[in-house]
């Protein structure tokens, strides 16, 4: 059984009143269990030549669906500060946008791909799935 | 100007061949620029006394939209492991995931939809907050 991890860390000294500073840490298990995912996709990274539109960067055909606590990490990698990518569901339900340095973290119940636009060229993607093998 | 910043680690000995150690730092800024994001509600903390279902915690009428780079933060603060929330986006209720006791999600948010949840049992604990910017660029 695979042991996987997932800490969340925020931290401002400013953004209210007082310090904010918060750490999660989530153990990723398959749902309903305690027994650890056990599957991953690795990171991808892709640098595209093209500002893409609703290109695909999880498929729900490959993923068991519904009862599942797969999850999916996305990260902008590009530079600068304008550059973003557009992340959304199958059927174009917008997520939001990803700036340069942003990342995401979400369950995925695997019924919807997920799809990525660009508005330049020369973005820099990463990401990668975590995911069960089939549905608890 | 505020200064936020979210790390994520994602760590495993055996999810693969090789140990997994990926540390990423986002600096919160205002959509194509370097100044932080200067709005957060802070961490709200709700026990639902009963199962929930489509129930508001971000409602997008509250929010600048589409060029800005809020950033939403969800977790199942219940505990065992049986209990999930729903996470779901619009009018139509668009099932993204299921978080289970323990687990948490962080994404961006372009405030055109509306973030609901369900949930899958009574008292459930569920807590959440966003972080945003004032108006869009």
């Amino acid at each position: 059984m695979a042991t996987t991890t997932a800490t969340l860390t925020l931290t401002s000294p400013d953004v209210t009143g007082h310090s904010f500073n918060m750490t999660q840490v989530a153990t990723l298990t398959k749902a309903a269990s305690s027994t650890g995912l056990d599957e991953f996709t690795g990171i991808t990274s892709r640098k595209y030549a093209s500002a893409q539109t609703d290109t695909v960067i999880v498929a729900d055909s490959i993923y068991a669906d519904t009862t599942v606590a797969h999850k999916v990490y996305i990260r902008n990698t590009s530079t600068g500060s304008s550059d973003h990518i557009l992340v959304e569901l199958e059927g174009n339900i917008i997520i939001g946008r990803l700036y340069p340095g942003d990342w995401m973290f979400i369950p995925y119940g695997g019924t919807l791909d997920v799809q990525v636009t660009t508005t330049a060229t020369n973005v820099s993607i990463e990401y990668g799935v975590f995911s069960q093998s089939v549905a608890s | 100007m505020a200064t936020t910043t979210a790390t994520i680690n994602l760590t495993s000995p055996d999810i693969t061949g090789d140990p997994l150690n990926l540390s990423k730092t986002a600096t919160l800024t205002k959509a194509g620029s370097n100044t932080g994001l200067d709005q957060f509600t802070g961490i709200t903390t709700v026990v639902y006394a009963a199962a929930q279902t489509a129930t508001n915690i971000v409602a997008a009428a509250a929010y600048a939209d589409t060029t800005v780079s809020h950033k939403v933060y969800i977790k199942n603060s219940s505990t065992g492991t049986s209990d999930f929330v729903t996470v779901e986006l619009g009018g139509s209720n668009v099932f993204m995931g299921r978080l289970y006791p323990g687990d948490w999600c962080f994404f961006p948010y372009d405030g055109t939809l509306d973030v609901d949840i369900d949930t899958s049992a009574v008292g459930m604990k569920v807590e959440y907050g966003v972080f945003s910017q004032s108006a869009a660029s």
